[in-house]
């Protein structure tokens, strides 16, 4: 009977029927289901032939259609594995290149996106560690004052007080007070230890975050005034361990402390790493002030288990109006809270409590005053997952590029194969065998070099991290990142060559080679869009890096050695100023703690003489410095004059740089004489104290230049805590131990703690230093991943058209000619994914430089450079192998035929 | 050996079908003889499962163009398919002695 094509039963229900049944079955069942349709087509027409065929089709659905014979076919794929795995081996070993190819670039990208992983892991693991940390939340002030905004995250005194009385969300509030840097001895020694991170904190410490004393009691630790506890690290320093309770430390060699505990060193990841001393927070003279304009006490809540967060946030958004303002109304006049509202609106002033998850602190509070320990940004972390998914995605496509190309040398083994017996689900199989071993064995090469990388890494991030090996979650992770990474790259050689017609390619025509070649077309210009975006990255953070660096600064760094702690030599300060003056090499020194790189900051409210609303107050950075520190750093006065030993007056004038100037709404010239208070508080207006501005200094950077120049009063003052030495001399070492020499002689025993102002002001651009190296590396990374496999596809290439450059080259053709042909293919696709990159480039990096007040403009000639820079490589890469395949005999590629 | 009663009658086609025995006339001959329709679902089912016990042997054939092409599977009682068979009998005709005005034998079948 011949079948025409409306004779045939309902196709769907055939397909269906032939995805469902076993081999073994379909064809009987198939045959009977035909002989009845056929024959119910002739007795009973169409319609009721194929309503039947399809119900029978449905009716077969049943156990023994979907079986595979038992037994022996396990038996079978148990051979079949170990021939597949044999198979695959051999495959390997006969084409070294590829393989190698293969592994190293799988091996690199892997290994770049394990370390991304443990980074990430490790930022996103940060304070989980304390008990109920998804209960734990900080109180932080969002604060916008004269224009300028200011973020904190140490509040009001009062506030912990206020909550725990009325907030009735809240189960605990623990209260933590901002301290500097601290010198500790034993009372009966005289070798100062320096703790960098200190704090005082209240007695709730340890219910709050689950804290158990190694030493000591937990319902006394921390009660009294003049006592504190250490961790074991710093108590370790001075005592043992189990000595350590009830003995006496000086602080600042003025006042002595109890030691009435020790806790264990806080983990790495939490926002207490490094914190070693903890001060009763009782033995703070303000500890119960009732003023709420001082910001130093950082404020941490537990939530009680039923309570939301929005709940606590209301409660938050009423403190200034039950609270705040009503203490306000106690000393300025006619103030309530409607009219400082009103002032509120018109200025576009605000203050505001918020509240911050202990676990976002480390990746969502960045840039706070009076930050804990240094956080990271939730960006970095995107930045470098993105990365991260990048390397890895660059090395997958190239697996899988170069494993198509190699297949099609492989079609004839495909198609010997097919004749032979094997299925299409065998040959997937054995492909996937194939990437299965491919990516376990490089999977093991990537934890290697990971390994190995692993130092540099931690270098480059600025992190601790080590390998797991001892976590059976790693292993876990990697197996089955192997296993996925096996289905994936695997997946397509595999799903693709094993469709080919064993006619076709037999017949030595290539199986469909056409389509196959676009296709890895593509994936040539991903990566090399990829590489390119990030080669133009690169440029762009860098010449933004050496913009901040040569930026003109409004004062000199250099040659500038910075003392800290000369708090410690005492009264002997002014003669410790002389004798350095003395020195030859030195050419000024200034004493201030306030320097305009990371130190001491401090702020205060301004009147205008004559207008005490509250509009117009002017909240403006407040330093106190010296007559030296204006020549020390090389500041411009524009207007006015310096402070001078001579004018005893000085002593209540005040400096101004141009944005204080620009706040008051008058320019420098008419700012000299200007009458400022800080005294408005008084109630006895006649005695209110005024300063008169004296000069009026250039605007200088003194923050990171991610932020405007503020607004800044210089007034003179003591108690400095830091000195800037400014040398005149090419051999620093020296210099540096002649000045540590009369250190020592000034204040003996104490430690001498120096860096130079440079280094320092470059440590503020960490970040960007951090990811411009991140970058750079990583774009090496991905271009060498990207050429391994454009070298590849040009070998394979060059390898395939053997015989044409043979013909071709006894035919006349040069070695140049031979050349070209061979490259150009590749090189207009590098050229593509130049115009794809570019403008993502600008658009993305565009985005990045908007964080910067003081920022490049992306110039042309950035977008020229990478797409040159991508374009030479690729020609290395590529000509290699043209040249080769163009020099070779043709005798030699053309004399088997 | 236990088989259900639809495989006995299965059994029974195949072994009166002698040489042809498949799929499609071992069903034309249940549906003759019991005048039911059986699904082929559960007669393919039957045949695979009294193959498993050793009741049935198959043999494949040539292809047919009726067939679409593809080959029918012959299938033939195995000397166990017999000895299943004459125990059922067997048990029936045990059973009918008891019963009164019941009166089979073999020997005139």
């Amino acid at each position: 009977m011949n079948h025409k094509r409306d004779q045939h039963p309902p196709r769907f229900a055939d397909r269906f029927l032939r995805w469902f049944c076993s081999e073994e079955v379909l064809e009987t069942l198939q045959g009977d289901l035909y002989e009845l349709y056929f024959q119910r087509r002739k007795k009973l027409g169409k319609f009721s032939a194929d309503l039947h065929f399809v119900l029978d089709v449905l009716d077969t659905c049943r156990p023994f259609a979907l079986r595979q014979k038992s037994g022996r076919r396990f038996f079978n794929s148990n051979i079949m594995f170990k021939n597949h795995m044999k198979l695959a081996w051999r495959n390997l070993k006969s084409q070294p290149f590829f393989t190698f190819l293969n592994m190293t670039g799988l091996a690199v990208g892997m290994a770049g996106g394990l370390l991304i992983a443990l980074f990430i892991y490790d930022e996103l693991s940060f304070d989980k560690m304390f008990a109920d940390s998804d209960r734990i939340y900080r109180v932080n002030i969002d604060m916008r004052n004269s224009g300028e905004t200011n973020y904190y995250a140490a509040v009001s005194g009062p506030l912990a007080g206020v909550i725990r009385q009325d907030c009735p969300h809240v189960e605990m509030v623990t209260r933590f007070r901002v301290v500097q840097r601290t010198l500790l001895r034993k009372v009966e020694g005289d070798e100062n230890v320096k703790e960098n991170h200190v704090i005082g904190v209240d007695s709730t410490f340890f219910d709050m975050f689950g804290l158990e004393l190694l030493v000591g009691d937990k319902e006394t630790a921390l009660k009294e005034p003049n006592t504190l506890i250490l961790t074991r690290s710093a108590a370790e320093k001075h005592f043992k361990l189990n000595e350590a309770l009830g003995q006496s430390l000086l602080l600042n060699n003025t006042h002595p402390y109890t030691v009435t505990g020790v806790i264990d060193d806080f983990p790495k990841n939490s926002f207490l790493r490094d914190h070693s001393v903890f001060i009763a927070l009782e033995s703070f003279d303000n500890a119960h002030s009732d003023a709420w304009n001082n910001f130093n006490f950082p404020t941490f809540v537990k939530l009680a288990p039923t309570a939301q967060i929005d709940d606590f946030q209301k409660f938050l958004t009423g403190v200034n109006e039950n609270y705040l303002i009503p203490w306000a109304m106690t000393f300025v006049p006619g103030l309530t809270v409607e009219s400082a509202k009103a002032d509120d609106k018109k200025t576009g002033n605000f203050m505001k409590f918020r509240s911050i998850a202990l676990e976002d602190i480390h990746l969502y509070s960045r840039d706070r005053q009076d930050e804990f320990s240094p956080n990271s940004d939730i960006e970095d972390v995107y930045i470098l997952s993105l990365i991260g998914f990048f390397l890895v995605l660059l090395a997958i496509v190239n697996f899988m590029n170069l494993s198509t190309a190699c297949a099609l040398k492989r079609a004839r083994e495909v198609g010997v194969r097919k004749t032979l017996g094997a299925n299409r689900y065998g040959l997937i199989r054995q492909f996937l065998t194939e990437s299965a071993l491919i990516s376990s064995l490089s999977f093991l090469m990537a934890v290697l070099i990971a390994y190995l990388a692993m130092p540099f890494f931690n270098e480059l991030t600025g992190k601790n991290l080590e390998m797991p090996f001892y976590n059976p979650i790693f292993w876990l992770a990697i197996v089955a990142a192997a296993i996925i990474l096996s289905i994936f790259s695997g997946s397509y050689p595999a799903f693709f060559m094993s469709r080919f017609m064993p006619v076709k390619v037999l017949k030595g025509s290539d199986g469909n080679s056409s389509g196959n070649g676009r296709v890895r077309n593509y994936l040539v210009v991903f990566q090399f869009s990829i590489s390119v975006f990030l080669i133009v990255s690169t440029l762009v953070v860098f010449q933004q890096l050496s913009y901040i660096q040569s930026k003109d600064l409004g004062f000199q760094k250099d040659q500038i050695l910075v003392v800290d702690d000369v708090y410690a030599a005492g009264n002997q300060m002014r003669s410790l100023k002389q004798q350095l003056l003395d020195l030859g090499e030195v050419r000024n020194v200034s004493l201030s703690s306030y320097l305009p790189t990371p130190s001491d900051r401090s702020g205060t409210t301004f009147f205008l003489k004559g207008s005490f609303k509250a509009e117009n107050a002017f909240i403006v950075g407040h330093w106190e410095i010296d007559c030296d520190y204006i020549p020390t750093l090389d500041l411009e006065i524009v207007a006015g004059r310096n402070f001078s030993e001579e004018f005893y007056t000085d002593s209540s004038g005040v400096i101004l740089n141009e944005s204080a100037v620009a706040m008051l709404g008058v320019n420098p010239g008419e700012a000299i004489g200007l009458q400022l208070t800080r005294d408005f508080h008084r109630q006895d207006k006649e005695h209110m104290k005024f300063m008169k501005v004296i000069g009026v200094v250039k605007n200088f950077h003194f923050e990171s230049l991610r932020n405007d120049i503020g607004a800044l009063s210089l007034v003179l003052g003591g108690g400095a805590n830091r000195m800037m030495v400014k040398l005149q001399t090419k051999d620093f070492s020296n210099t540096v131990k002649q000045i540590r020499k009369i250190w020592e002689k000034v204040a003996p025993h104490q430690p001498f703690n120096y860096y130079f102002l440079d280094e320092s002001f470059n440590s503020t651009y960490k970040a960007e230093q951090r990811l411009g190296r991140i970058f750079i590396t990583f774009t090496i990374l991905s271009l060498f991943i990207a050429c391994l496999g454009l070298f590849g596809l040009a070998a394979f290439n060059a390898d395939k058209r053997v015989k044409e450059i043979g013909i071709r080259k006894v035919l006349g053709a040069s070695v140049s000619q031979i050349t070209y042909r061979l490259s150009a293919d590749f090189l207009r696709l590098v050229v593509i994914a130049v115009f794809i990159s570019i403008p993502l480039g600008w658009y993305v990096m565009n985005r990045w430089l908007e964080d910067f007040s003081y920022r490049i403009e992306i110039s042309w000639w950035i977008f020229v450079l990478a797409a040159a820079l991508a374009i030479a490589i690729s020609i290395v890469t590529v000509s290699y192998q043209s040249i080769k395949a163009a020099m070779a005999s043709p005798v030699k590629s053309l004399r088997s035929e | 050996m236990k088989i259900g009663a639809f495989e006995e009658l299965v059994l029974l086609a195949v072994g009166s079908l002698t040489e042809n025995a498949y799929g499609v006339s071992i069903k034309e001959l249940l549906a003759e003889k019991t005048g039911k329709n059986p699904s082929i679902g559960a007669l393919h089912s039957a045949l695979y499962r009294l193959e498993d016990k050793g009741c049935l042997i198959s043999t494949e054939g040539g292809a047919t163009s009726e067939r679409g092409g593809r080959r029918k599977k012959y299938y033939t009682l195995t000397a166990r398919g017999r000895d299943v068979l004459i125990e059922i009998s067997k048990l029936r005709l045990e059973f009918s002695k008891n019963i009164q005005g019941l009166n089979l034998s073999w020997d005139e079948s």
